[in-house]
């Protein structure tokens, strides 16, 4: 808990001139559900808070056209009851209804949900030096690899990092090929919302691919008619209000009982949303069997690394995405 | 005496709590107050080489900052003086998360900052912390045993032998633990949310060397407690900030830290043998358990057997067990406390021998019915065990279940399980001494010991006076839980309404007969207000006081010395325990196993139900906490660091709504003869007991898998 100054900008451009000006330690804030969260925790220590919730209608949800457009401000639960997501989109519904609980998702908003910070064990309770790592003191070691990693990744880890990436919302939002609106100093850009995350690689500190100062305007989902055939699976240690173990956004076209195409992304099981290209490229084409459905499942965690407690993930993993395709698959287009 | 059954009546503070008016020890703001935050140790094992101040100091707001140097010598320890209290602030390290520091300070805000800049250095020590460790010290427990289990297993026709595994749990109240110190014209009065304030009086008064009558104790409104809040080392700590600091200190410790400074449910490992003859009587039962203990701790090994061996008819038992001393804090009571996993073991074990025996589990536990003590000969006071499990299994349609593991799907190919399983819990009792005064202005004070937890004894209480004296029900005080106002037990193990509702009654009826005195004869209209206006008398005062089974004076004594003073439940000439029955559904998910419960019965004996809405409140309670303690809740170690790893409310996973299926309660409400007038028994602990083994025994009727290790999880279906 330390001191830091707080401010409440009125435009976008505002808060991205007040975080340039406000030099280091600026952090945005929106809901706050994660950064408050964590700087009790002494783990972000700031020194300049730019509130960004106080932003006139920077919190629209525009359903014409050929794309869903969320303005960042938008809190998940708006999102997530919005008649045309709930409707058309259940993968983007599902995936904000299943996280959290009602009093966070009134709070928390879609676009700082997507940076959302791991909850590793070692990462959010060791700060004080009692458990090393490398996300939260480069250099220091990883406390979960050899440890009680239950929780953590069994794709895209590295030498230094299992942490789980945390969210439901980002899968759901790699599946559909959403994009974000971005605003920074040297002005916008657009970008898939795969390429915001990285993997942990050396530098697992390190966790989005945002320069310093810019910050997250939309969210952008391009329509497509697999939405009305899709579905976010969690599978988590309770049935509500808990990250997830395994989950599973899944989108499919169909030809009568034929995979055209699959879109499968993976939480719960990966260092950032995890899109799984292998086992879409198994359903291609292919009469959707539950025998196929688990083969799919399984090509997904071909490259899986499980660590010591954390090996059942594969398995469950798998038939996680089986019933996420078969919950999508029994979905009718109309 | 009114014989009848009680009427239902709403929980007293059911009001006050669901409009937020209830004030528990941490809402308590006082002018001039400072607040206080610990500075918790990072080390498992070790000595404190340095402690630096300075920056704390510097923070804008910090007063002051407390270390070991601040604080007296531990009491001399005596072996039969009183229990010794907490140690306060120490250079020594025990475990991690010990307390070394604490900072007070004009906000919250600045107590936590002169906290997180205190960075003491240690010179740390090598550390056990869990049962495996190299280094854990094994000390063998005292054995419980009578008869001949050798010879009697040789004869058994069929006998079942398994190793059951409970984890490290922890109580988690939403209310955190909060003490609020104010140190005035040399008294010291506490405001703790505590279920025991005689002994943090004590404790606090032995830490600090002070006279214990210049220490008061206000147990406030209490946001859930289950054993874990009875004396705390923070206690002494904020006291002797108030003391030095001359104002008043409020410390609420953050969760994190209590789940390093606080009791909790200790991990143990149960190796069980029962053997049965061919009729399916239990003929001798052997029972090896081990705990994770403190270097210290005195939480028994020999009451893991206590309970069980009374659950049936069982002739030969050996007890055996022992402690494993490790780095850490004392564990404690929680609900449950030790037949909570004695029974999961046990009842799990009883589950496989009916498997292999190819009997039903009800069927099995019938048959082995007892009305004597098995331990000692001396008759049950009053068992409705087969009562419970006859109901239990109407009520739950157990006559249509198909045996067979595996035998009964969903049509979305779940698999179904019927499981059962028992609870038994001690129904001791604890002296009480009570005032009852009544005035003639419309107002009546109940003034006893207890403590209000949410179990719903204030309820109680006021269920009594209102059936037995015709007052002003909305002038009605109940007194409890001050040291100022009537001695102070420590309201835990099921004793504290069983206790104090025969004092209650004995209260009415004496207050009755004070009347009829008074009056002597003249016919005075009114309720008993307005008799006494109508004579003039200001008010009537009577006391009275109660006795466990078997208790003399000494007894009330203890009790006004704030010493411990239960009457532990083999009473002379017979013993008295409580009963349950539970029957659980399950429902596993054909591919991600994911584990459901849409219903349970549970079916109670805890005697004469004086308060029905909030003893079926404690079963409903009890039932989900089962589930819990079956499903969901562990606490996490790693054993290279010392310490807890899950100390929050999303990583240390309790139960949600959602996990929530239909819970159906029923409460035998037959009175006990011989415990107490009013034929009461304790229900908060048995309520719990055995749910864990149902559920257990559910997963295995479904799957054909049985596990013996909690908590159940998909990884162990997959």
């Amino acid at each position: 808990m330390q001191p830091f100054s707080y401010i409440r900008p009125a435009t976008p451009q505002e808060a991205v001139g007040a975080f340039a000006q406000a030099g280091e330690g600026a952090r945005f804030i929106a809901g706050g559900t994660t950064l408050y969260d964590l700087m009790k925790l002494n783990i972000e220590r700031p020194r300049h808070l730019i509130d960004v919730s106080a932003i006139e209608g920077f919190n629209r949800i525009e359903t014409d056209g050929d794309r869903l457009r969320f303005e960042a401000n938008a809190a998940m639960s708006a999102v997530a009851t919005d008649p045309v997501v709930a409707r058309d989109y259940p993968v983007l519904a599902e995936s904000l209804w299943k996280a959290a609980s009602q009093q966070l998702r009134n709070m928390a908003t879609v676009g700082g949900n997507l940076l959302q910070r791991t909850r590793c064990m070692y990462f959010r309770n060791g700060a004080g030096g009692i458990y090393p790592c490398n996300k939260r003191e480069p250099g220091s070691g990883c406390a979960a690899i050899g440890g009680l990693d239950r929780g953590q990744a069994v794709l895209g880890t590295s030498d230094t990092c299992t942490a789980v990436s945390p969210g439901d919302w980002p899968v759901a939002l790699v599946a559909m090929d959403a994009s974000i609106e971005v605003l920074g100093p040297n002005g916008t850009r657009s970008m898939p919302v795969a390429d915001l995350y990285r993997l942990p690689d050396t530098t697992p500190h390190v966790e989005f691919t945002l320069d310093p100062g810019e910050m997250i305007t939309a969210i952008v989902v391009p329509k497509t008619l697999a939405g009305r055939r899709s579905t976010y699976h969690k599978i988590r240690d309770r049935e509500s209000y808990a990250f997830a173990l395994t989950s599973a956004a899944v989108a499919l076209e169909m030809n009568d009982d034929r995979v055209e195409r699959a879109r499968i992304a993976l939480g719960g099981v990966a260092t950032r949303p995890w899109r799984a290209p292998e086992a879409e490229e198994v359903l291609a084409g292919q009469r959707l069997t539950p025998e196929l459905a688990l083969a799919a499942g399984r090509a997904a965690f071909r490259d899986a690394r499980p660590g010591r407690h954390n090996g059942f993930k594969v398995e469950l993993g798998a038939r996680t995405i089986a019933d996420a395709l078969r919950i999508a698959a029994d979905r009718s287009r109309t | 005496m009114s014989v009848g059954p009680f009427s239902d009546r709403a929980r007293v503070d059911a009001l006050a709590k669901v409009r937020g008016e209830a004030r528990s020890a941490a809402d308590l703001t006082l002018p001039r107050l400072l607040y206080a935050m610990t500075v918790p140790s990072a080390i498992a094992k070790g000595t404190m080489t340095a402690l630096p101040v300075e920056a704390a100091l510097r923070v804008p707001g910090v007063v002051r900052v407390l270390t070991p140097d601040d604080f007296p010598a531990p009491p001399p320890f005596t072996e039969d003086g009183p229990p010794p209290p907490p140690p306060t602030l120490e250079t020594t390290i025990a475990y991690r998360g010990q307390p070394l520091a604490l900072v007070i300070a004009e906000t919250l805000e600045a107590a936590i900052e002169g906290a997180e800049t205190i960075r003491p250095t240690f010179a740390s020590e090598p550390f056990a912390c869990v049962m495996e460790s190299a280094g854990a010290q094994r000390q063998p427990a005292e054995d419980v045993a009578f008869g001949d289990v050798p010879t009697a297993l040789s004869f058994a026709a069929s006998t079942v032998e398994a190793i059951y595994d409970s984890p490290t749990q922890h109580h988690n109240p939403l209310e955190l633990i909060a003490t609020v110190a104010v140190w005035e014209d040399g008294q010291l009065l506490i405001h703790e949310s505590t279920q025991a304030s005689s002994l943090v009086k004590g404790a606090v008064a032995g830490a600090l060397r002070i006279d214990p009558a210049r220490v008061h104790v206000r147990g406030a409104t209490i946001g859930g407690s289950f054993g874990q809040k009875a004396v705390q080392r923070q206690t002494a700590l904020v006291a002797r900030a108030a003391i030095l600091s001359g104002r008043p200190v409020k410390l609420v410790q953050p969760r994190g830290q209590i789940f390093h400074t606080a009791t909790y449910r200790t991990r143990t490992r149960h190796r069980i043998q029962i053997g049965a003859d061919a009729a399916g009587k239990i003929v001798a039962v052997q029972h090896h358990v081990e705990q994770e203990q403190s270097p210290g701790g005195y939480f028994a090994v020999s009451e893991y057997h206590r309970d069980v061996i009374r659950m049936y008819g069982v002739q030969n038992y050996l007890g055996t067990g022992a402690d494993i001393r490790l780095d850490r804090q004392d564990p404690g009571y929680m609900r449950g406390t030790h037949p909570q996993p004695a029974c999961f073991a046990f009842e799990s074990a009883l589950d496989e021998l009916a498997y292999k025996s190819g009997r039903d589990p009800v069927e099995l536990r019938l048959a082995n019915d007892t009305r004597v003590d098995p331990q000692n000969g001396q008759p049950l006071s009053s068992r409705f065990l087969n009562e419970c499990l006859r109901e239990g299994a109407r009520r739950f349609g157990w006559s249509r279940r198909s045996p067979e593991p595996g035998s009964i799907t969903a049509p979305d190919g779940s698999q179904i399980g019927w499981g059962m399983a028992c609870g038994i819990y001690q129904s001791a009792t604890t002296p009480a001494i009570a005032t009852l005064r009544i005035d003639a202005r419309g107002r009546t004070r109940f003034a006893i010991s207890g403590h209000e937890m949410g179990q719903g004894m204030h309820t109680a209480i006021a269920a009594v006076l209102l059936e037995g004296l015709d007052i002003d029900p909305d002038g009605l005080e109940v007194a409890i839980g001050d040291t100022r106002v009537a001695p102070q037990h420590m309201t835990a193990g099921s004793w504290g309404t069983n206790s104090v509702v025969p004092a209650a009654m004995q209260a009415a009826e004496r207050m009755r007969s004070a009347f009829a005195e008074l009056l002597g004869g003249r016919q005075v209209s009114g309720n008993l207000h307005r008799k006494l206006a109508a004579i003039r008398r200001p008010f009537l005062q009577i006391e009275v006081s109660t006795l466990g089974p078997g208790q003399d004076q000494s007894a009330l004594e203890a009790l006004r010395q704030g010493g411990f003073a239960v009457a532990e439940s083999v009473y002379p000439g017979f013993s008295t325990f409580s009963y349950s029955a539970h029957f659980v559904e399950v429902r596993i998910e054909p591919g991600t196993r994911r584990i459901r419960v849409p219903r349970v019965v549970s079916i109670a004996d805890c005697g004469r139900v004086v308060s029905p809405r909030t003893a079926e409140s404690q079963v409903y309670g009890g039932v989900i906490w089962g589930l819990s303690h079956a499903l969901r809740e562990a606490t996490e170690i790693d054993p290279r660091y010392g310490g807890y790893l899950n100390v929050d409310l999303a990583d240390y996973v309790v139960p949600v709504n959602a996990d929530i299926g239909e819970i159906e309660i029923g409460l035998v409400d037959q009175p006990d003869p011989l415990a107490n007038a009013v034929g009461v028994k304790g229900l908060g602990q048995v309520s719990m007991v055995g749910i864990s083994a149902a559920v257990a025994n559910a997963v295995f009727h479904a799957t054909g898998k049985r596990v013996r290790e909690l908590p159940i999880r998909v990884e162990h279906l997959l």
